[in-house]
């Protein structure tokens, strides 16, 4: 019993080892998995968090005129796999663990991100602008034309963008 | 004259749902009969349901313990279909990924050791020790038992300096508790007296029935995965096996002490050797049809995956055989012969997990 005595007597004077949370700190690590957090501005609703997250907690709904990004913490299991699939990085895990909620709260309880839909420049159907971040992944750098590129819709971009280029040749 | 005594599927001393029948004769036991499927959850039908991107956290809720290994063995088999090679360094960090789980892993089973001999005052000290080691996941991963390191063609984690050298001074600060929990379990007459003889697996009926892991190793078969068949990075790491003859409880405790000091020693040769490159070299690949056997050595034992793709996104069939399926067997071998009170604590040291088992 020797060897344990050392270490209870070493315990007894250490006090105790337990954080004295809610009333105090406790240790939250930089990289905890916690409630999300979406980015609006860089999310481009494609989908990508919806089809690779395990449990079905992420939907992505079409309301008019914009795309809602709705994540449900009644069956989230933080396991982070929106956030490293995102081909944007509109998603990213917080340190925030609080999730208790009253049963009232359940399908309350949820991250909202509202993805607004833009007018063509053009022929004023709507569509989802292409975000920065993703612009930035796709090309070397932005230029004044990439700016002016995507105010335009899919169609009317492919179609501008061919013009250009066909004058471009012509000269 | 004999009594008939039922322990579980629903019982205090046991950690798992497991029911025995057992056949008293005064104290000992004379008989043993196992029944199982108490804890069913259809797993395997369900990852048929899901793609390859959220198979790798539905693996992973196989079981909490050996968490890491599930979608390690997984992520094996789904690149060994579509030839994907990792680099390097992803190799080596999921092997700290995996020695740190399965440190932690053996030390919640030497807690429960001591737990259920009744040294509940070693378990506490234990279960603090093992603290370290849930802190270090939870700050490199983000979570103390789901730390979804793996993904398809690499790891879902990099390490910088500074993180690697909090690994490092959190692990010396780990050696140091388990070389005094060592000493204490190793010479402790309370451990000795419950542990010395009970439970005795002879190496022949090891070797009939197959086991695996230290249930394996604590009766001198040597079938480490890690050094009969490297995968990963551990044909470079070389890790050590730990042998012990005489097959009874207090054996696999000690093969379980000196493999958490060895798993120690190859994080920190694994951090040290740490090899530049990149972490993920695909991201979302396609997998193509084909059909692959892939096997790693879990805290437990020798996990096999099987895995059957027809070229869309989800499995056909995946299939995998735990460590537990084949070490429980020996407790028909093990527990005839001992106390009733002994019962619990040489379950226990087969370190089973009836929720990878019965999934």
């Amino acid at each position: 019993m020797s060897g344990f005595l050392k270490i209870a007597i070493r315990n007894l004077l250490k006090g105790p080892t337990t954080d004295p949370y809610p009333f105090g700190d406790t240790f939250i690590p930089q990289k905890l998995r916690g409630k999300l957090k979406v980015d609006a501005s860089e999310c481009t609703a494609c989908r990508t968090c919806e089809e690779v997250c395990p449990s079905g907690a992420i939907k992505i709904t079409k309301n008019e005129g914009a795309y809602v990004h709705t994540t449900w913490y009644n069956t989230c299991c933080f396991c982070g796999n929106c956030e490293f699939f995102c081909p944007t990085g509109a998603i990213k895990l917080t340190t925030d663990f609080h999730t208790a909620h009253f049963q009232d709260e359940k399908y309350s309880f949820v991250t909202v991100a509202v993805i607004k839909e833009t007018e063509c420049k053009n022929c004023k159907t709507k569509f989802v602008p292409p975000s920065e971040a993703l612009l930035k992944r796709a090309y070397n750098g932005i230029d004044i034309d990439l700016d002016e590129l995507k105010l335009y819709c899919p169609e009317c971009r492919k179609k501008i963008a061919f013009e250009r280029l066909h004058l471009w040749l012509r000269h | 004259m004999s009594t008939k005594i039922p322990i579980g599927p629903f019982h205090i001393g046991l950690e798992e749902p497991i029911y025995f029948k057992i056949d008293l004769k005064g104290e000992t036991v004379v008989n043993v009969d196992m029944i199982n499927g108490f804890v069913h959850r259809g797993i395997e039908y369900l990852v048929m349901q899901k793609n390859f991107f959220q198979n790798l956290i539905l693996t992973e809720r196989v079981c909490a313990l050996c968490s890491n290994n599930h979608p390690f063995t997984y992520v094996m088999a789904v690149e060994k279909i579509a030839g994907i090679e990792v680099s390097r360094r992803a190799n080596y960090l999921r092997v700290v990924a995996d020695e740190v789980k399965r440190v932690a892993s053996h030390m919640f089973n030497l807690s429960m050791l001591a737990h259920l001999i009744g040294f509940h005052s070693l378990m506490t000290q234990t279960m603090e020790a093992r603290e370290i080691m849930q802190d270090v996941k939870e700050s490199i991963w983000g979570n103390r038992m789901d730390m979804s390191a793996n993904t398809l063609s690499g790891v879902k984690y990099d390490l910088d300096e500074g993180q690697i050298e909090f690994i490092l001074n959190k692990l010396d600060e780990l050696e140091k508790q388990t070389d005094e929990l060592i000493d204490i379990y190793f010479n402790n007459k309370l451990v000795k007296a419950r542990t010395v003889n009970v439970g005795v697996l002879p190496k022949e009926d090891a070797l009939r029935l197959g086991v695996t892991g230290p249930t394996a190793r604590g009766s001198g078969v040597n079938n480490d995965v890690r050094v009969k068949a490297p995968y990963a990075a551990y044909d470079e790491l070389k890790p050590t096996v730990m042998l012990e003859e005489n097959g009874d409880v207090y054996s696999r405790m000690k093969v379980r002490w000196r493999e958490v000091k060895e798993s120690i020693r190859l994080i920190r040769k694994a951090l040290n050797n740490l090899p530049e490159g990149p972490v993920v070299t695909q991201k979302r690949p396609h997998i193509p049809a084909g059909e692959a056997v892939t096997r790693t050595e879990a805290p437990r034992g020798e996990l096999i995956y099987y895995l059957k793709t027809n070229g869309t996104q989800r499995p056909q069939r995946m299939r995998w055989r735990v460590p537990t399926y084949m070490n429980w067997e020996a407790l028909r071998v093990m527990i005839p012969g001992n106390k009733l009170s002994d019962v619990a604590v040489i379950f226990n040291s087969i370190d089973p997990c009836i929720s990878c088992t019965e999934r």
